[in-house]
């Protein structure tokens, strides 16, 4: 068979995490708490789990006509759509311009690729999010308007455009493999592995990187920033697993991905769930992610809490 | 996997091949209607010679070998009276002025080879007396009576059971007699050793009634070849064969063409007893006009089959699709196709990893197909594609909400049918409207999603999947290509059951998919990299 090679360094399929671990593990009735990052939001909160702050949530069309009253006191800010997927459909502005033009101020805002949006086109990018274009089954939706999130300064060297976040898989509680994505040129600043950030493996115990991938390429540096990316070694990592641990406990999905991003001032913050978190972490770990499952499956002590089951994490893997 | 689950998939995978197995077996039913193609339309025009007011003429009857369906011999200013208490039927029309003009039969007859291989020796001493009109021997010159007791001496001593001495006849009579057209006595056949048809025929006939063998000769017909069907020479003769009766069967003997027990499909039977119907067919007394030509529909005979199921009064007669209105039928014959072309779909999604647009989009691209044309439904699909990348780059910079803006692309979407239809002129389906309607919204919502995916995943990403969208639709299409398939499914909607069950194991197939080769083998390659590096280490 041409799969024993994948099989025997324990790739796990798409099949495979469909029919054996999100099917099993995950309950659909607990799939909006993570899909619906209004409703996560407000979990968070309830579970003191640090998200960032929501400033505006648009329901519907008739909120867009005061929009730049209310956009007015912010300087910086993310748009994204409660249901939306693989970071599509997010925008962010990382300045507010006034202008004053016949008496009238008006609005524009600076996205973090530097190019500038006018209100409206932010009033239509808002409605293409209320109608559903980025929801992940095509409904209608809601908007957030949250606020957006400083970089931390290890980053600098190793991001262009945007903010990286850090994907932990969360399996029955037990953080099993992480990776950092960082935004390149051509993600557009997005930490999106399919719009082409890198994907760098993170060694569970340390928080350091191990491998790293472009487009499921193996790289050593950054395309954009030519730093090497195998100097980097992320901090407050206990607290960033224990916090991907704690979400299993919040939202009850056994098989789960946290996207964790670290700010300068508040340690890591949850950005959002996903209950069916992509396969291609594997390819920047240059390692498969059934043997880890196995052992939580069939080893791993039950009961434990959240900060304990970080720690076993970081022993065994 | 569960115990439960696998029972349950076995039931499905099962259940629907016996009920075909019990159908096939049990209820003698075929699987398949018969093709149409299968079939002749046979012609027949008479005109009796003379001035009479009511004639008779051999008609064909269903029997071994040879089924008669739809058959049109009424004719308003005639009675006519179908003779069909014997095995063959005979036609009588009659009128109360002369007869001057031809009456004419048509049917559709369908011929299949007879074969008997094996025929077991027969001892019979005594038949019933319907049968002792084939054992009279016909008077002969006594200088015949002597030839032929003489040749009976030379060819048949030795053997006693019936069928031998049938095939010893047969053998002396097909190999000693030449063909000639010209002599058409048996008198003149036993001095000359050559005879026509016909008297080849009788002559089988008075040596094996002789034998005490029942014997018959019977009036058919050739079918023409391909050939002649192409030239029009389709004008058709009555021509003659034997049939004797061993082990309680009407045994086929063809002295003219040499075939003993058998009867190829190109042969129509007319008349199983020449002696009735001698004086009918002979043209002194009616002229006649045959002819024969295969139908060339290729289409599957559905009404015949639907009375073989009503026949049945199984189960299975009650709750078939033939019993349906047409047009519920042809809807149904499509639609039972689907669940396939979603089995094709899983297939090249679970198990190769094809990526494709939405996931019922192929199987709605394939209805479309099916529902207009492979031409044209490429054709719109190019152009849908055209158009969202259209939007993309020209709509898009209007920032109009979403529903005018959809609402914009349902409108060329229509613009697009009509521009084709004023292009194009034989664009039948266009007026067949519920068609129209349907793909116009699913068209729609295709082209803004396929903008997003511009917009979000990038072109080549985006072309890539419309690529494998549209292989498995014109996959999904090529089923429809196989009429038998549909046919058969239409015959046998139980396989949905089996359409399930391999669903079933589609659903349950957790292994790798070929598409997670191609994307993992980087990673086999760097690991295997860096697993050999470990090994050069000391």
């Amino acid at each position: 068979m041409i799969f024993h090679e994948l099989k025997r360094l324990g790739i796990l399929g798409i099949n495979n995490r469909v029919g054996r671990y999100i099917l099993r593990h995950n309950k659909r009735a607990n799939y909006p708490l993570v899909d619906n990052k209004v409703l996560t939001a407000k979990r968070a909160l309830a579970w003191g789990i640090p998200t960032p702050e929501n400033y505006l949530v648009v329901e519907n069309y008739g909120s867009l006509k005061h929009l730049q009253r209310k956009l007015e006191g912010y300087s910086s800010f993310v748009i994204k759509p409660a249901n939306g997927s693989q970071g599509n459909g997010i925008i962010v502005i990382k300045e507010v311009l006034k202008e004053e033009v016949a008496g009238e101020t008006r609005i524009l805002c600076r996205r973090s690729n530097d190019k500038l949006m006018e209100l409206d086109e932010v009033k239509h990018h808002i409605s293409g999010i209320l109608s559903g274009l980025y929801s992940l089954s095509g409904q209608s939706d809601a908007a957030i308007i949250q606020a957006k999130i400083d970089m931390h300064p290890i980053f600098n060297d190793y991001s262009f455009g945007g903010i990286p976040d850090i994907r932990v898989i969360v399996f029955e509680g037990y953080p099993v493999m992480s990776m950092v994505r960082l935004p390149t040129k051509s993600s557009d600043g997005k930490a999106n592995l399919h719009q082409g950030a890198i994907g760098a493996g993170l060694c569970l115990a340390t928080g350091a990187t191990n491998n790293a991938v472009i487009r499921n390429q193996v790289i050593t540096s950054h395309p954009d920033t030519g730093h090497l990316i195998s100097g980097l070694r992320l901090p407050h990592w206990k607290e960033i697993l224990e916090l991907a641990a704690r979400c299993y406990d919040m939202v009850e999905l056994g098989y789960l991905g946290a996207d964790i991003v670290l700010t300068p001032d508040h340690g890591p913050i949850l950005l959002e769930l996903n209950a069916r978190p992509g396969l291609a972490i594997q390819i920047a770990n240059l390692s498969g992610l059934v043997p880890r499952l196995e052992k939580i499956r069939t080893e791993a002590p039950k009961g434990l809490l959240a900060t304990e089951r970080a720690a076993y994490s970081m022993r065994n893997f | 996997m569960k115990k439960l689950t696998v029972l349950i998939t076995v039931l499905l995978l099962v259940t629907p091949l016996g009920i075909l197995y019990y159908k096939a077996q049990v209820l003698n039913l075929s699987l398949l209607p018969q093709m149409v193609d299968d079939v002749w339309n046979f012609h027949l025009s008479v005109r009796p010679k003379g001035e009479h007011t009511s004639f008779s003429f051999p008609i064909p009857k269903s029997g071994p070998g040879i089924r008669v369906s739809d058959e049109k011999i009424r004719r308003k200013d005639l009675e006519v009276f179908i003779d069909a208490s014997s095995d063959s039927n005979l036609a009588t029309w009659s009128s109360r002025e002369v007869l001057r003009t031809r009456v004419t039969y048509t049917a559709r007859v369908d011929l299949k080879p007879l074969s008997y291989k094996k025929i077991p020796k027969d001892f019979t001493k005594t038949y019933p007396k319907g049968l002792q009109r084939y054992l009279k021997e016909p008077k002969l010159l006594p200088e015949d009576d002597e030839a032929i007791a003489n040749l009976e001496r030379a060819i048949l001593e030795g053997n006693e059971d019936k069928t031998s001495l049938a095939r010893k006849i047969f053998y002396y009579v097909e190999e000693e007699i030449q063909r000639n057209t010209s002599v058409k006595t048996i008198h003149q056949t036993l001095n000359t050793g050559k005879g026509s048809p016909l008297v080849k025929a009788r002559l089988f006939n008075v040596m094996a009634r002789r034998q005490e063998i029942p014997s018959r000769i019977v009036v058919m017909i050739r079918m023409p070849d391909l050939k002649q069907q192409q030239e029009g020479t389709n004008k058709l003769r009555f021509t003659f064969a034997n049939e004797v009766f061993l082990n309680n069967k009407w045994i086929p003997v063809d002295t003219n063409r040499g075939f003993f027990g058998e009867r190829p499909d190109d042969f129509m039977i007319v008349h199983r007893n020449f002696e009735d119907v001698e004086k009918l067919i002979s043209k002194k007394n009616v002229s006649y006009i045959i002819q024969a030509e295969r139908s060339r529909i290729n289409k599957y005979n559905k009404a015949e089959f639907k009375k073989e199921v009503v026949r049945t009064d199984s189960l299975f007669s009650k709750f078939s699709l033939y019993r349906l209105p047409l047009p519920l039928q042809t809807m149904f014959t499509t639609i039972l196709l689907i669940p396939i072309g979603t089995l094709v779909l899983s297939l090249a999604r679970n198990l190769i990893g094809i990526p494709t647009f939405g996931i019922f989009t192929p199987v709605l691209l394939t209805l479309f197909f099916k529902e207009t044309s492979f031409g044209f439904g490429m054709l719109f699909f190019f152009v849908v594609v055209l158009v969202g990348i259209g939007e993309r780059y020209v709509l898009d910079k209007f920032y109009l909400l979403a529903v005018p803006r959809l609402s914009i692309i349902l409108t060329l979407v229509i613009m697009l049918m009509i521009g084709y239809s004023f292009v194009s002129s034989d664009l039948d389906f266009m007026f067949q409207k519920h068609l129209a309607f349907f793909p116009i919204v699913i068209v729609t919502t295709n082209i803004e999603r396929l903008s997003i995916m511009i917009a979000e995943e990038g072109i080549v990403n985006t072309l890539k999947t419309l690529l494998g969208t549209l292989i498995i639709a014109v996959l999904g299409y090529s089923l429809y290509s196989i009429p038998a398939l549909e046919m058969f499914m239409f015959t046998n909607p139980e396989l949905l059951l089996t359409v399930i069950g391999l669903l079933i194991l589609i659903g349950k197939y957790k292994g790798y998919r070929l598409s997670e080769f191609l994307r993992f083998r980087d990673l086999v390659r760097q690991k295997k990299k860096q697993e050999s590096g470990f090994d050069d280490l000391p």
